[in-house]
């Protein structure tokens, strides 16, 4: 997307006022809106869609595996496909590993261990149908809508077989089949990490920038979320990636803790929201 | 903290149950008579079984029979019979005003985007080159045209011809048209841009829009003169008697169009410079916006688009204190009906 330097200079300077005026006079904290969709895929153990009013789309399927837990290197693999982008590419790749080595450390993986040899290994796989601006929050709130709605089959074999090899066996009945929140412990919550996209510019920092705001942003900012803490990685990034976005230069140390603070602030809130409609959400109901 | 300010996020809503989706395809004869009295037709649907109707646009012909190959509506002409799509890429006409942006540099000739099939071409010489319309192109002008016009660029043009290949030439011979500054860019649906006489317009708020009949809008500030007293007309058939008011600093009768002096000063290599007003206030940049959040509610609710819409959504959103609140489905769903209901209230 090419923008004038007219226009550039325009959004700059909006972008650049305190408080920022953004294109669509969005807050600096306010999210675009997302219509969402969980559990609709009937072939996985979970799946969601969200979407954006732009048309954006990301659509993630999580499926188990029974595995001998001694041969695989990790528990949670995922793979992400965008449409219009080599597998191989720098991009896709990138994504691939932003969203894999977030879930590899911030994931309660020993849930997942079914008896000392025997455990679940999760697969995400992750389609973005379209995105106009940087799909990793678009992705990482998707996986986490996935991830929240993911059912495991009951295990009704003998959890200890240290003595004796056994094999595990499931219930039959997917009535019984739990949430990974099920497995855990009485005051813990199943919440998995999320990632958000910080533009800055100025002396201010956006929330979820969208492609106009890319062109001009002075750099972006990638903050992950867990636990009710803003964790790392926290990186930065050129968010305007089919583009040579001239405006990018340095960023500021001051800016990096004033983006902890803004997530600290406003992820709590993004969780809750997302919490809210996999609560409503409901078997019925149309996916389109 | 309210976690509506952060974010929405909701259930997809899909269409409403009650409307019936078993249509019956109509086979028999006397039906095929029906559907010929009904003006909208779908894709595949049979328009006329009578071979005496030519074919037009948007027909297919298949065993003596006229089957539609858009969604649209039927339209006849003497015996001429063609269905005019209810959407699709903008089909360019002599004499639309439209906005555009530069997408090629070529042989002396710009390639302009401007949402058709295939990209507009606007010639050197349909342009206005610095040091008015006497002089004439020469050889250094066509090793300069990135000087004047560059990838990226946008400007409103208005379609001089459609060549017979449907490429539509362009030209920008008026000081109204030219390149776009102090302001944004959005697009919505050419089919919502209903026609008018004139597709520029000074709104409420010191804003004014160029509203391209091809979808592509620009919102900008509103440029002031020397004299502002004509500043808050809403009316755009002043914008001529304004032009002269601009520079002069006083009307002269019979000053209404631009005289060939005139033209040449304002030719200068002003009318191609990339450099935006320095004094854009606040308030005129979030009016932008607050136009810019009506205008995308309106192409959410395809709602057709005229100036007097665009007033009323404006003062409907007027009511919204925070206008970051208007992206949500349920506020432009709102805006858009207050439109419908003042424009029933004043008939």
């Amino acid at each position: 997307m090419i923008l004038s330097p007219a226009e550039r200079s325009y959004l700059y300077d909006s972008l650049a006022q305190s408080p920022p005026i953004r294109p669509d006079s969005r807050s600096d904290h306010q999210f675009r809106p997302l219509e969402a969709k969980t559990a609709f895929l009937p072939g996985s153990n979970g799946s969601a869609r969200i979407r954006l009013m732009d048309g954006s789309e990301c659509i993630i399927s999580v499926k188990a595996k029974v595995v001998l837990a001694s041969q695989e290197s990790s528990l949670i693999e995922c793979d992400i496909d965008i449409a219009g982008f080599r597998d191989d590419s720098n991009f896709v790749s990138n994504l691939k590993f932003y969203l894999t080595n977030l879930l590899l450390h911030n994931f309660p993986v020993r849930y997942l261990k079914l008896t000392s040899r025997y455990a679940f290994k999760l697969f995400l796989d992750c389609i973005v149908v379209s995105h106009s601006s940087y799909p990793l929050s678009l992705i990482s709130l998707t996986s986490y809508l996935a991830l929240k709605t993911t059912r495991l089959p009951l295990l009704v074999s003998d959890v200890n077989d240290e003595e004796i090899a056994e094999q595990p066996t499931f219930s039959d009945d997917w009535d019984n089949a739990k949430y990974i929140d099920d497995y855990l412990k009485e005051g813990e919550t199943f919440e998995p990490p999320i990632f958000i996209t910080l533009g800055v510019i100025g002396p201010n920092l956006i929330i979820d920038p969208s492609t106009e705001e890319e062109q001009v942003l002075e750099n972006g900012l990638i903050i992950s979320f867990y636990n009710n803490n803003v964790i790392t990685p926290i990186s930065n990034i050129n968010l305007a990636t089919n583009s040579n976005n001239s405006n990018f230069k340095g960023l500021n140390r001051t800016l990096i803790t004033k983006g902890i603070a803004l997530g600290n602030k406003y992820c709590p809130a993004i969780i809750s929201a997302l919490n809210t409609l996999i609560e409503q959400d409901d078997e019925e109901g149309t996916i389109f | 903290m309210n976690v509506s300010e952060v974010i929405s996020i909701t259930k997809p809503v899909g269409l409403d149950n009650d409307i019936d989706s078993d249509v019956e395809m109509s086979d028999s004869e006397n039906q095929a008579q029906d559907s010929f009295k009904q003006s909208i037709v779908t894709p595949g649907e049979l328009v006329t079984d009578d071979p005496i109707w030519m074919k037009g646009h948007g027909t297919y012909f298949l065993e003596d029979r006229t089957f539609s190959s858009v969604a649209g509506n039927i339209s006849r002409v003497n015996r001429l019979l063609s269905v005019i799509p209810l959407k699709g890429r903008y089909q360019p006409e002599t004499g639309d005003h439209i906005v555009g942006r530069i997408t090629e540099v070529g042989n002396k000739r710009w390639k302009v985007d401007i949402g058709t099939k295939q990209d507009a071409v606007l010639m050197l010489g349909s342009v206005n080159l610095p040091g008015g319309v006497l002089r004439r192109k020469s050889e250094s002008d066509e090793l300069q045209m990135r000087n004047f016009l560059k990838e990226g660029d946008l400007l409103n043009a208005e379609v001089q011809t459609i060549f017979n290949n449907g490429i539509a030439s362009l030209h920008t011979r008026s000081l109204k048209y030219g390149k776009l500054r102090n302001g944004m860019f959005l697009k919505v649906p050419s089919s919502l841009v209903i026609k008018s006489k004139n597709h520029s317009y000074d709104l409420p708020g010191n804003v004014s829009i160029v509203l391209g009949v091809n979808g592509y809008i620009w919102l900008y500030k509103t440029s002031t003169g020397i004299n502002s007293a004509t500043n808050t007309s809403v009316t755009s058939n002043t914008n001529m008697f304004r032009a002269s008011v601009d520079t002069t600093g006083s009307y002269a009768i019979g000053q209404g169009s631009v005289s060939i002096t005139r033209l040449e000063e304002e030719s200068s290599w002003e009318i191609y410079s990339d450099k935006n007003d320095p004094n854009i206030s606040n308030s005129v940049r979030s009016n932008i916006t607050r136009y810019n959040n009506v205008l995308r509610a309106m192409s959410f609710c395809e709602l057709g688009i005229t100036e007097q819409r665009i007033i009323m959504g404006y003062e409907a959103s007027l009511s919204y204190s925070n206008i970051g609140s208007l992206i949500d489905k349920e506020s432009m769903e709102s805006i858009c009906q207050d439109i419908i209901n003042n424009e029933k209230m004043r008939g």
